[in-house]
């Protein structure tokens, strides 16, 4: 708002989507090793090695990894003590904007009014920064500082996620294997393998969903849960491999968030298939004292 | 892996000889196209009212271009992957992209001679195999224009060709049987 006093809040959000979009994590790198060490099929590890390759060169020229620079998406976590400023929210849609005009970004907004951005009618915004952010999603957490994550979601993933209703039978073995066999589907469609399946499992369609978004937020491949390791292990049995040319690892691994849940024979899960470049993710702490 | 290197415009031997599971390298001029753009395509040479380049053996890569560069979009979308079969009978020789296509469209290129590959998201390092581009067709599209690039040593696996697919047409993969306990999660 004009006159506020600035936060210092937009210049590193702008940089955390810079580096969200530029650069691997340490524990995606690890797990391509891995994968690579295990791999048979030498085109996959081809692919495998190629993708790594494009991570380096990302990183070391700041390049987007992926033309597909994604939509971004913010989790914000507010300590207990933490009161946050007025203008915050504003200062990290400013910073979304600065970091994404800064890479640059695909410049992909969709113009228009409702009826026209649906079809695509009237064309596409000439500036990366016009994009809007998906809704933020708020999150309480301990301490005094208020964190901030970046995620740069992308559309492949979003055209193969799916939220359904499984019937649990008492067993979460029985919603991961059916959740295995959504993303046996989903895998050789979604193209862009190695994925990292990221799964909710709540009350609500909305409540699915923003687990995802939390498992994005908070996963790592260097360490799995037994229930990661499982799904992870029986979508890797399927052999589609890095890019669907077959292999050894198709999945890297899983991420999985399971909420609260209600009386009931039924579990709401959200299942995306993040692909090899993602979770493209990065977090900012902020103290206001 | 060696690669087979390919120049374009390319000719019938160039397409007979690709076998599926093949690593290639493209070199020339390729066009881009994708969801806005390729239905268009296909009812501009279908009428008869196709201004731009001669697309004869030529190159389509489903992508966008941008100030972020280029990358492979999904192949399987609808308005991509119902122009595929068209274009393959209008002349297109080789449809660059990713995803699994289906078994009509795998019949279709095989009925037209042309062949499906694909290529890892590698925006970063396209950069330095994209030695120029234009835009030829559809500009007020953006990002999703047709653009001509000339590229260099462009790399891609063949997914589709005359010898089959890399997934079999009930859906399945049809590569290597994953021994227990090599794969990770094991």
């Amino acid at each position: 708002m004009a006159g506020r006093r600035s936060l210092g809040v937009a210049e590193r959000i702008g940089e955390a989507v810079v580096e969200a979009s530029t650069k691997f994590r340490p524990d995606m790198l690890r797990a391509y090793a891995r994968a690579a060490e295990a791999e048979r099929n030498p085109t996959a590890l081809w692919v495998e090695e190629t993708l790594v390759a494009n991570a380096k060169c990302s990183a070391e020229r700041c390049f987007a990894l992926c033309d597909d620079t994604g939509t971004p998406h913010v989790y914000v976590e507010v300590g207990d003590g933490c009161v946050l400023p007025a203008g915050f929210l504003e200062e990290v849609r400013e910073g979304l904007r600065k970091g994404m005009d800064a890479l640059p970004t695909r410049p992909m907004a969709v113009r228009g009014d409702e009826v026209e951005r649906v079809g695509q009618l009237k064309g596409l915004a000439t500036e990366p920064g016009e994009l809007v952010p998906g809704s933020f999603l708020l999150a309480q957490c301990p301490g005094e500082a208020v964190q901030v994550t970046v995620l740069m979601l992308g559309g492949g993933p979003e055209l193969r996620a799916r939220t359904y209703r499984i019937f649990h039978q008492r067993s979460l073995a029985v919603v991961l294997d059916e959740v295995a066999e959504w993303a046996n589907e989903m895998m050789p469609l979604l193209g862009c393998t190695p994925a990292t399946l990221a799964v909710g499992i709540g009350r609500t369609h909305f409540e699915a969903s923003s687990l995802v978004l939390k498992a994005m937020r908070e996963g790592s491949l260097d360490c799995q849960s037994e229930w990661e390791q499982r799904l992870t292990r029986k979508v890797n049995e399927i052999g589609v491999g890095a890019l669907g040319v077959g292999g050894n690892t198709t999945v890297l691994g899983s991420f999985l968030r399971i909420g609260p849940q209600r009386a009931s024979g039924f579990r709401i899960v959200s299942l995306r298939p993040c692909c090899c470049m993602e979770p493209r993710r990065a977090t900012v702490s902020f103290s206001f004292p | 892996m060696k690669p087979r290197s390919l120049i374009t415009p390319l000719r019938l031997p160039d397409v007979v000889q690709m076998e599926v599971g093949d690593l290639i390298e493209i070199t020339g001029v390729i066009y881009t196209g994708r969801d806005a753009i390729l239905p268009q395509l296909v009812r501009e040479l279908d009428e008869g009212r196709w201004g731009g380049p001669d697309l004869n053996g030529g190159v389509i890569f489903h992508t966008g271009v941008s100030v972020a560069g280029v990358g492979p979009t999904t192949s399987n979308k609808k308005e991509i992957e119902s122009s595929i079969g068209p274009l393959s009978r209008l002349g297109i020789r080789l449809h660059i992209g990713k995803g699994k296509l289906s078994s009509s469209t795998v019949q279709e290129l095989a009925h037209f001679g042309s062949v499906f590959a694909i290529t890892p998201p590698t925006t970063a390092l396209f950069r330095d195999r994209v030695t120029a581009q234009r835009v030829v067709a559809f500009p007020n599209e953006g990002m999703e224009a047709m653009y001509e690039l000339t590229v260099v040593r462009f790399p891609a696996v063949v997914a589709v060709a005359r010898n089959g697919t890399i997934w079999d047409n009930s859906g399945g993969w049809i590569g290597r049987a994953i021994p227990a306990g090599s794969a990770p999660g094991a």
